[in-house]
């Protein structure tokens, strides 16, 4: 039952048109397109533009599909009915949740690959054993603070099309404030107050820094990491009183 | 053996009290028609029956045990041997026909070969189109088909010929009618169309005001007087 499970969800992600736009379609080729502009600019820390995109753009896949394909869709299948229909069907609620999570693991490491690829083809991309194991450990843990993350958020939506509005505008603040598209610095003052609210802006650097082995404890990554753990603690404590509250 | 047992069920959807206090009961392989007029609380009650809805007093047994009681693991457990139709009824939209029947096949570890479902349903010239793009009667038909699909102990359809053709109508009360009699399985369901009740089911049960105002075999409510099912239901509710 569970690889039937599992093979309908990623047949249904591939059917979505607005999931597949927004996750495996629009950040690569971003990725691609914003490397021929400034493919030879240096970034913060010496980085190149390989180095300092190919982390960011991996985290984009990851924070869209997680938002849309874990979170959006539980709105989706709560407000039209469906839920209702399959929670009257023996199959476990545990079956649905592993299968979903399974699916936007299997999805956010396509995009991972995928981004890998384009960098090693198009902007010589190296490929180091060390700094690619625990880029991709921390890749797995990011996942997971996005899926808990997501699914407090979206538990709060009542109504789909609340939640679509929330996803698009959502998905715009965290590419411009979560240094997606220009390095924050460079960006106005409110823009870089925004961003040190925004968890992916400091997933963003962590992931950076992981991925070229400049990753160090000091004061500012202690403070990235604890505020996506907060971030994380929240939402589970959102989720917990929701659960208790639909009991 | 009785299968459903309710009593003094009462449900509130905040101010408005829906259902003040039902009895009812259901004992295997009998085929049981709610009627009652629009907004009457014939879905409320199917809801609770298929243990989809919370409920505020009073006791539902199901297969003698109580809905209250029953565990996540439990309640996960009765639901295998209720197949429902719900009203309306919807499905992950973006699977084809045949995708949704292998589906929940696996979701009911369903013996029935999907080809047979197929042709018994007439489901050939639909089976490579999307639920979501099926007119509203194919679409119950799936629904239909997906309840079929396990050998439940009980059928619990909310209005399954509502939308349906003459011809779909009567393949789907043959199907009622067929499961009945070859399991033993016991069928609850509503409809606004009396003709079906007289015809084709055991007892009736009429909701008004929230209660069970009437509860009786065909041949009781018939036997005091009254020309049809259709002729009681418009002398006993008012508009
Ligand atoms: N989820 C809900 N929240 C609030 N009120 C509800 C809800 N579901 C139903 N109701 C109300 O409960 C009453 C009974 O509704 P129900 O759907 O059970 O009627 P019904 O007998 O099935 O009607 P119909 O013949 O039109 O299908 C109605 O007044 C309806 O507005
Ligand atoms: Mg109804």
């Amino acid at each position: 039952m569970f690889a039937t499970q599992l093979k309908y969800d990623l047949l249904m992600f591939s059917r979505e048109i607005f999931y597949m736009v927004f996750t495996i379609i629009v950040p690569p080729m971003t990725y691609l397109f914003m490397g021929q502009l400034f493919g030879d600019a240096m970034y913060a820390g010496n980085l190149s533009y390989a180095e300092t995109y190919t982390p960011s753009f991996i985290l984009l896949i990851t924070f869209g599909v997680i938002f849309f394909a874990f979170g959006f869709d539980q709105v989706m299948n709560r407000t039209t009915g469906v839920e209702k229909r399959i929670n009257l069907s023996p199959v476990s609620k545990r079956t649905l949740l592993v299968s979903n999570i399974l699916r936007s693991i299997i999805i956010t490491s396509f995009g991972y690959f995928l981004v890998f690829f384009i960098g090693m083809i198009a902007y010589d991309l190296s490929f180091q054993p060390f700094n690619f194991i625990f880029a991709f450990v921390t890749f797995i843990g990011f996942n997971a603070a996005l899926l808990v993350i997501s699914s407090a958020i979206y538990s709060l939506f009542t109504s789909m099309n609340g939640a679509l509005v929330f996803s698009i505008v959502i998905f715009q603040v965290v590419m411009f404030t979560g240094g997606f598209t220009m390095p924050i610095d460079m960006m106005p003052k409110f823009v870089q107050v925004i961003a040190d609210f925004n968890p992916l802006y400091h997933m963003n650097q962590l992931f950076i820094a992981v991925w070229n082995g400049q990753f160090q404890i000091d004061n500012s990554t202690l403070q990235s990491i604890g505020f996506i753990i907060g971030c994380v603690l929240v939402s589970l404590f959102v989720l917990r009183f929701l659960n208790k509250a639909r009991k | 053996m009785e299968i459903i047992q309710v009593s003094n069920l009462q449900k509130a959807y905040g101010e408005n009290q829906v259902l003040r206090g039902i009895d009812f009961k259901a004992q295997a392989g009998e085929i049981i028609g709610v009627i009652g007029k629009n907004g009457a609380g014939k879905s409320t009650f199917l809801e609770i029956l298929m243990t989809l809805k919370p409920y505020d007093n009073g006791n539902v047994l199901l297969f003698n045990k109580e809905l209250t009681d029953l565990s996540t693991g439990q309640l996960e457990d009765t639901r295998k041997d209720i197949s429902v139709v719900l009203q309306p009824t919807h499905f992950y939209k973006t699977l084809k026909v045949v995708e949704l029947l292998k589906l929940f096949k696996a979701y009911y570890n369903s013996q029935v070969p999907i080809e047979q479902i197929i042709t018994d349903f007439n489901l050939q010239p639909h089976r490579k189109k999307y639920f979501d793009k099926l007119s509203g009667g194919w679409k119950q038909i799936v629904s239909l088909a997906i309840a079929f699909l396990s050998e439940p102990k009980m059928l619990i359809l909310d209005e399954p010929t509502t939308g349906l053709d003459p011809h779909m109508r009567n393949l789907l009360w043959t199907y009622i009618t067929e499961y009945n009699k070859r399991t033993g399985g016991t069928v609850i369901l509503t409809t606004h169309n009396m003709d079906e009740v007289e015809l084709y089911c055991n007892k009736v049960m009429l909701l008004n005001e929230g209660i069970n105002e009437v509860f009786d075999t065909i041949e009781g409510i018939l036997s005091t007087g009254y020309k049809s099912i259709n002729d009681f239901y418009l002398s006993k509710v008012s508009i």
